[in-house]
């Protein structure tokens, strides 16, 4: 039943589509006002059978309809409530699924939110949406469709990897999802605006409010997939360079790199070629890495089931966009009116190109860093591996600079400022930066000419950032974002500098010494949980002043078999004492890690500052 | 102005070169964080828990005992398992697009936006 409804409604959501893609290139030439009546009610009726089946899908996780094969696959009926909803897009289809909810409704609040805008404009950006739409539907439909019935009917199903089954990855790829699919949407109105000859400052002005929508998503996607790496795969890091995590972060650098743009755009109606290539850009990383995700190449932890002719289609459909997108920049880029202002070198407009520079080399770092290995594999079938040190090694000197620019730039004025402002009170604040981060470097006793630099120029950032609160020239949301990157980044760097770790194989009642703590594995004791078992293992820490308890657990969940390590995690203000055991072959002993993390707890808050300052520049303008 | 400039990438320099050469905490540590555990899952050596990871790490420090440098344990292991192990590739002739194209989109960039902006 449920997988009718669900098919039905995507082959409605398919003939409506098509619909849409034959009558808009007529009702452009028409200059009727209502014209966009028709395509709107095919819209919303698009959107209507997208959501049905998204619900129809859900419905068969929550009741485990094992007739249909994805819930068969990624479902068991002892599974949490929650985690039966959350595993709707925890597998492939359910997740491409998901990519076209959000497509449809997106395109449907844009109709909605552009009714001020050229008709040209709106009827093109809907055509070029509704052909990734499209694109979508077919490739559910014919490759990954989640409604394949099954007969006989199982009673049981496979279940989810526990690994999945996690509140904070639960919503880590809707959120994650929402970011990408705004690209979209950015990308279609960029190249709506390209031919209609509207890359002016209304298109700007319309268009930030889609890129920071996406930003902001992007943003928090990102953090809540690095707490969740942080607490759930037990290695206490929360960033390791992994393929997948790399092809979240690209879109990220490129989405940055074009709001900085697309600011100068609205302002002074300059760099109007860039920011459509930034916007197409933007949205074939988000397929891209939708394609690199889902066919399985990259050699990664997140890896789930593949299959390569989904690869080819994602990859034929992307290099159908990229050159259509290519055609139409150079056909219609004759359209764009140049003003030809010039740009001072000192000045705000220079300053958000540096930015563009940067960020420009840190996606081509991450870029290249993860593509690379594939194609060296293909050329000539050497296999190479690249890790943390790659990415340190090139991103970090970079970041210098980087950081200085970066507490220097949104201090100068629009069109041409002097040169003699970069002045005493900026220089006071340098040389306040250098005298803390020798001090503070003497004190942790680290050799100092390897981070001196970096933690110059962090520590300069911070305090400007902090000082520019008091400065009434540029807007808060801003400040708040600046000054959120700048916590981010001395904060990644104090834990890296200060974290400690201790290894060691330990049985119950053992005591072990480490720094000026104790650590004492006191007990162990087995509980029984409705779809898994746990080993529950106490650990006293003690120190001079006081103790904790920390009760991390193995867990052995019986669908599909599968061990987990759950650490356990108590954070202060001031660091995170972070615990996991594993079990080892040998009678009675675990293998426990007990690290302590300096200021682990402000990485996150740093970035909710930052994405925080997006929305707030968001509900100002609309408030 | 220009002496400004010329001190900061003067710094900016030897700062690059620490990095390159950093070695501050315990070898293994420091090496097996460098290997990739092949059995698993996009996860290091130094990470990992699996027998494999565990063997390699009582052999990096059975190497270290047998007075190997790091470069030779490298050599050691690339020789035995591939390239594939390690995840910090050396500069040779495959890989030296790897390391230097960024560098050069990074030139090219920076040339881009001299020739746009104006001086005066």
């Amino acid at each position: 039943m449920l997988n009718q409804i669900g098919n039905y409604s995507l082959y409605i959501a398919l003939i409506s589509s098509i619909l849409i893609i034959i009558q808009s290139p007529i009702l452009l030439n028409r200059n009727n006002i209502n014209v966009s009546g028709r395509i709107f009610s095919l819209i919303s009726i698009q959107s209507l059978m997208i959501i049905i089946s998204f619900i129809a899908l859900i419905i068969a996780f929550i009741v485990s309809d094992f007739s249909n094969e994805t819930v068969y696959n990624n479902s068991h009926t002892s599974k949490p409530l929650f985690y039966k909803i959350s595993g709707t897009w925890g597998n492939h289809e359910g997740s491409l699924l998901l990519w076209l909810l959000v497509l449809s409704i997106f395109l449907l609040i844009f109709t909605i939110t552009s009714k001020n805008l050229s008709n040209k404009y709106r009827i093109l950006t809907l055509f070029f949406q509704q052909i990734i739409i499209l694109g979508f539907l077919l490739f559910i439909l014919f490759t990954s469709n989640p409604f394949m019935s099954l007969f006989p009917i199982p009673n049981e199903g496979t279940g989810l990897n526990p690994i999945l089954q996690d509140p904070a990855l639960a919503i880590h790829p809707p959120i994650l999802y929402l970011g990408y699919v705004g690209a979209s949407i950015i990308f279609s109105s960029s190249l709506a605006a390209l031919i209609s000859g509207s890359v002016n400052k209304t298109w700007a002005k319309h268009i930030k409010n889609w890129v920071l929508v996406s930003w902001i998503f992007l943003s928090i996607g990102i953090l809540l997939g690095s707490i969740w790496a942080y607490y759930e795969l037990g290695w206490g890091g929360f960033w390791f360079w992994d393929p997948v995590e790399n092809v979240s972060l690209m879109p990220w650098f490129c989405l940055t790199a074009l709001f900085h743009t697309v600011l100068i755009l609205e302002k002074r109606e300059m760099f109007q070629s860039w920011a459509v290539i930034l916007s197409i850009t933007t949205f074939s990383l988000s397929m891209s890495g939708t394609f690199l995700v889902r066919s399985g190449i990259l050699n990664s932890i997140h890896t789930f089931a593949n299959d390569p002719s989904r690869g080819v289609f994602i990859l034929c459909f992307l290099f159908i966009l990229i050159t259509l997108s290519v055609f139409i920049y150079f056909f219609y880029q004759n359209k764009i009116k140049n003003n030809f202002s010039k740009t001072y070198i000192v000045s705000k407009e220079a300053a958000v190109l540096v930015n563009n520079l940067f960020m420009m080399f840190f996606l081509s770092v991450v870029l290249i860093g993860t593509v690379y290995p594939i194609f060296l594999e293909v050329l000539n079938n050497d296999k190479i591996s690249i890790g943390p040190p790659f990415y340190h090694k090139l991103i970090v000197p970079f970041m210098i600079p980087f950081l200085i620019f970066m507490a220097i730039g949104p201090n100068l004025n629009w069109i041409k400022d002097k040169i003699n402002k970069i002045n005493l009170q900026q220089l006071l604040f340098f040389i306040l930066s250098i005298i803390v981060s020798f001090i503070f470097l003497k004190r942790v006793g680290i050799s100092y000419l390897l981070s001196l630099p970096l933690f110059i120029a962090s520590f300069f950032l911070f305090f400007i950032t902090i000082k520019d609160f008091s400065v009434k020239k540029t807007n808060l949301s801003q400040k708040i974002s600046h000054f959120g990157f700048s916590l981010f980044i001395l904060s990644v760097l104090i834990n890296g500098v200060l974290a400690k770790e201790y290894s060691s194989n330990m049985k119950v009642g053992d005591e072990r010494k480490f720094l000026n703590k104790t650590i004492k594995f006191e007990s162990l004791k087995i509980n029984e949980n409705k779809n898994y078992q746990s080993l529950e293992a106490n650990f006293k820490i003690t120190d001079k002043n006081n103790s904790i308890n920390l009760k991390p657990e193995v867990r052995v969940y019986d669908q599909p078999q599968t061990i987990t390590s759950e650490a356990d995690i108590k954070s202060t203000l001031y660091s995170d004492n972070f615990l996991v055991f594993n079990i080892l072959k040998n009678d009675g002993f675990y293998n426990v890690r007990y690290q302590i993390k300096p200021f682990m707890i402000w990485i996150w808050i740093s970035i909710i500052l930052i994405s925080f300052g997006g929305i707030l520049s968001i509900v100002k303008k609309n408030g | 102005m220009k002496i400004k400039i010329l001190i900061f990438i003067i710094i900016w320099l030897v700062s690059f070169f620490n990095f390159s050469f950093a070695d501050n905490s315990e070898k293994v540590d420091q090496i097996s964080k460098n290997l990739r555990c092949l059995i698993c899952q996009g996860q290091s050596v130094y990470d990992s828990q699996s027998d494999f990871a565990l063997s390699m790490k009582i052999l990096i420090q059975n190497k270290i005992n047998e007075g190997k440098n790091d470069e030779q344990i490298y050599d050691f292991l690339k020789s035995k398992y591939g390239e594939w192990i390690v995840y910090d590739p050396e500069i040779n002739k495959n890989t030296v697009l790897l390391w230097v194209l960024p560098l050069i989109l990074f030139v090219f960039g920076a040339i881009l936006i001299i020739k746009k902006v104006s001086i005066k």
